[in-house]
């Protein structure tokens, strides 16, 4: 084994401490003997994630993993393969394997010089310290007062310090949401298992989220250097500094948050705008005379930091998610082919989805048109005709009906399927590009309409046409 | 009330008289149903604003028509009057006197119903199918948004044939949502761009789209202070993004939730996913409704981040829901929205419109 990072290296089981080659098998042994239930034997992801399922679907609680061993059954700890375990759990181990491996070197190595044994157990003991800082690095985040630690830790660490700055709010407000609401969990119930700290993640996941372990990881190593001592120091820093440190990111590591890039961008954006939003009182849409401008650009002044994020997500008008290929369901990744796709007029082939895949189906025919543009295609609404079984209905009481006079001055008849004697029933038949529009100057054979409108009081019916003719002679046709 | 001459017997009340079968599940969650109700899908529907005294609904359909109607507090309809284009009615809108009512139309046009006057005049013009239709009220100017699937954004004032101004939108505009200063616009692609309209409108930030899937309806909500806030985007994926336009915590204030899906979680079927036809939130509790083509609403928190109520599911899609102006009124359109193409559009099916009171469910949950 090598000597360095022994934690890491082996994979253990944090509820019940058995050892694993692989950290694949651990996940399988946690799911199959911590995270099933007991009642429907419903394997989940995590210690949260049964707690929540036996309470939506079984309306049970329960207060411990099971088959952990005692002092590792907090149902509540957030723990997935190796991730989630707790520090302090962590050196122990460290600590206890280290122990072992001193016993069996000693035993082993009795026969060598005890020179030789000092050396290696004091190289030994080098090693430990350094793999374990840069964990430390951004566990501080975690014990910040006030946190309830239970329920936030676990799912921190794996590259969210950054937003440690956010989750104090949050966190009172968790655990009465989870209890709460089992009824109304069910949907949403595959967002809030993760914890707090993992909205981004969230949408797409089906409840328990294999897949993000393996992104999480990248976007970890990526942001602890950087992040985790600056986040926290980052709020008394004026907005000058604030769009500087951030790394040019366009293609979002957590596309689902919809706009901002890395956790870094919006923390630091959080913290600078935190300040200002409180001091300007509801600039939604600031210095708007500047506004009308460019659009993306220097947003004026409350929302400075804003403009980099802007800057960063508006600049793919047709975004890409590239980190969703690796989603679980194959609806996505087809559409991300379609999304990635410039906007391409519709042609005679539109875009297609991926209407069905292994574990769901969607809903709605192949192609990626709106169901109204389909719909719109059909012959049946494209005539310009009366709808069958309304032409001449003959409804007085219906009234004028945009006094579509045939003899109206200047229509040319330009419309197909334009029938000259109008239908008493008012048709909109005279309608259409280059029309003039309706000159109801002529309104009379129906007289008002008024006992139809009774609600309608607010003044006698006043002519509002009469001013449109002189405008619409102008304009010819709109 | 044969005000609407249409021809289907609908007659004398609406309520299912003729042929209504012991398991008929028109209407299973037993609410009002408006009279006389369209003779083919609605598209739309809009309660008329806090100006007008009493509640009037205007529903837009694939028949060509918009229909108005009074309700009145006992929950009685009464048709009142109606209106046609030459094509299917898209969207409809009123404007903020409860004077006027907007529609929107496949027939490329957009009009004004002037309903003292019961005249329609066009006020608009495209090269595609209006999708879209808002009243602006500014400060310094009052307008007319319409947008289309010809890509483009364009506001009018209603004198004059010509645009005010023209935007030019990424793709096609497929919903849209005005809450002043701010409108939002959703189009194919997974377009989305959010405009602030002081002074005048522009273009305020294109958002990279937090949902995978096509967009297909959006609505706008405000914060405590009354101000719009964000909005809330639906997809034809059963998903809703929540997404504020400066929140504090982007990664952590925005989210999506699933809905509209069917129970496939456990059972060995394939989960059917169905599209969210459209979102209304509550005008006085913030709280949201969505429907889907599952036949389904749903009331949700978006706050607390909870669902309030999904009511049963109806035996067709529903198409369109709005409240009324002080949230007492919730009303849905069941009718086929072409979610499962033209083999199951059935012509003779009835289209409702229900109308439920919503004053308690929508109430949001108290967290903490």
């Amino acid at each position: 084994m090598g000597r360095k990072k022994k934690k890491q290296l082996k994979p253990w089981c944090w509820y019940c401490n058995r050892d694993f080659d692989d950290e694949k098998i651990l996940i399988q042994h946690q799911k199959a003997k911590h995270f099933k239930c007991h009642i429907c034997h419903k394997k989940l992801y995590t210690g949260p994630g049964l707690a929540i399922h036996c309470m939506q679907v079984h309306k049970e609680t329960i207060d411990a993993v099971p088959n952990a061993i005692p002092g590792r059954t907090d149902i509540e700890l957030e723990i997935y393969g190796m991730e989630g375990i707790p520090e302090k759990d962590m050196e122990e181990r460290r600590r206890l394997l280290e122990q072992k491996t001193q016993e069996s070197q000693k035993k082993k190595q009795q026969d060598d010089s005890d020179e030789y044994e000092d050396d290696e157990s004091s190289a030994s003991t080098s090693f430990q310290p350094q793999p374990v800082q840069p964990q430390q690095g951004y566990i501080p985040p975690m014990a910040q007062p006030g946190l309830p630690p239970v329920p936030g830790a676990p799912g921190m660490p794996p590259g969210i310090p950054p937003l440690m700055a956010g989750v104090p709010p949050m966190m009172p407000g968790m655990p009465p949401v989870m209890p709460g609401m089992p009824p109304g969990m069910m949907p949403m119930g595959g967002m809030m298992p993760p914890g707090p700290g993992i909205p981004p993640l969230m949408p797409g996941m089906p409840p328990g989220m294999p897949p993000p372990v393996g992104p999480r990881m990248p976007p970890m190593t990526q942001a602890q250097p950087v992040t985790a001592p600056g986040i926290l120091n980052r709020p008394p820093a004026p907005t000058a500094t604030a769009p500087t440190p951030q790394p040019p990111v366009t293609k979002p590591l957590f596309p689902s948050a919809g706009q901002m890039g890395t956790p870094v961008t919006s923390s630091s954006t959080a913290s600078s705008n935190s300040e200002n939003l409180s001091a300007s009182s509801k600039a939604l849409f600031p210095s708007t005379a500047q506004a009308q401008a460019a659009v993306p650009g220097p947003v004026g002044t409350d929302f400075k930091p804003l403009n980099t994020t802007p800057a960063t997500t508006t600049e793919p008008p047709k975004p890409t998610f590239p980190a969703y290929t690796q989603s679980t369901t194959s609806t996505t990744s087809t559409t991300n082919s379609t999304a990635a796709k410039p906007a391409t007029s519709i042609t005679s082939k539109p875009a297609t989805l991926t209407t069905t895949s292994a574990t769901s189906k969607l809903i709605h025919p192949d192609e990626d048109i709106s169901l109204e543009e389909r719909r719109a295609q059909l012959p049946k609404y494209q005539r310009n005709l009366p709808r069958p079984g309304q032409a001449s209905m003959g409804n007085p009481p219906v009234g004028p009906i945009g006094g579509m006079m045939p003899p109206q001055p200047g229509i040319p008849p330009q419309q197909q399927g334009m029938r000259p004697p109008m239908p008493p029933h008012g048709q909109y038949g005279a309608h259409h590009q280059g029309m003039p529009g309706y000159l109801p100057g002529a309104m009379p054979p129906y007289g008002q309409g008024p006992p139809m409108v009774p609600p309608y009081q607010s003044g006698p019916p006043r002519p509002p046409m009469g001013m449109r003719p002189p405008v619409m002679s102008q304009g010819g046709r709109y | 009330m044969s005000l609407f001459g249409s021809t289907s017997g609908f007659g004398t009340g609406g309520t299912s008289m003729f042929g209504s079968t012991a398991a008929d599940n028109h209407n299973p969650m037993k609410d009002i149903e408006v009279t006389s109700p369209p003779d083919d899908s609605i598209s739309c529907l809009a309660f008329s604003p806090p100006t007008l005294p009493g509640n009037f609904l205007i529903a837009g359909s694939w028949a060509n028509d918009v229909r108005c109607w009074e309700v009145q507090d006992s929950g009685q309809t009464i048709p009142k009057a109606q209106q046609m284009h030459t094509g299917p009615v898209l969207d409809v809108c009123w404007s903020d006197d409860g004077s006027k009512v907007f529609t929107a139309s496949c027939d490329k046009t957009a009009k004004m119903w002037d309903l003292n006057s019961n005249q329609a005049i066009q006020i608009a013009q495209h090269d595609a199918p209006v999708k879209t239709i808002h009243w602006i009220k500014a400060p310094n100017y009052n307008c007319i948004m319409t947008g289309s699937w010809d890509k483009t954004l364009k506001f009018w004032d209603t004198r004059s044939p010509t645009p005010m101004m023209t935007l030019q939108l990424p793709e096609r505009c497929y919903c849209a949502d005005v809450v002043y200063p701010m409108a939002a616009v959703a189009t194919a692609e997974r377009g989305l761009i959010v405009y602030q309209l002081e002074n005048q409108p522009s273009e305020f930030r294109r958002i990279e789209s937090p949902l995978k899937h096509q967009h297909r309806c959006v609505a706008i909500f405000k914060d405590k202070v009354n101000k719009p806030t964000g909005f809330a985007l639906g997809s034809i994926e059963g998903r809703v993004a929540i997404h504020y336009i400066n929140p504090p915590n982007p990664a952590k204030d925005n989210f999506t939730f699933k809905c509209h899906r069917s129970n496939g979680t456990n059972t060995s079927a394939p989960q059917d996913i169905y599209a969210v036809n459209g979102i209304a939130f509550h005008p006085a509790h913030g709280t949201l409704a969505t429907v889907g083509s599952d036949g389904r609403f749903s009331f949700w928190d978006k706050d607390a981040r909870t669902k309030l109520k999904t009511s049963e599911q109806l035996d067709q899609a529903i198409s369109a829901c709005c409240f009324n102006h002080n949230g007492n009124i919730f009303a849905y359109a069941s009718s086929y929205d072409w979610s499962k193409g033209h083999e199951f559009y059935n012509p003779q099916k009835k289209n409702y419109i229900f109308l439920r009171n919503a004053a308690e469910e929508l109430k949001p949950r108290n967290k903490k």
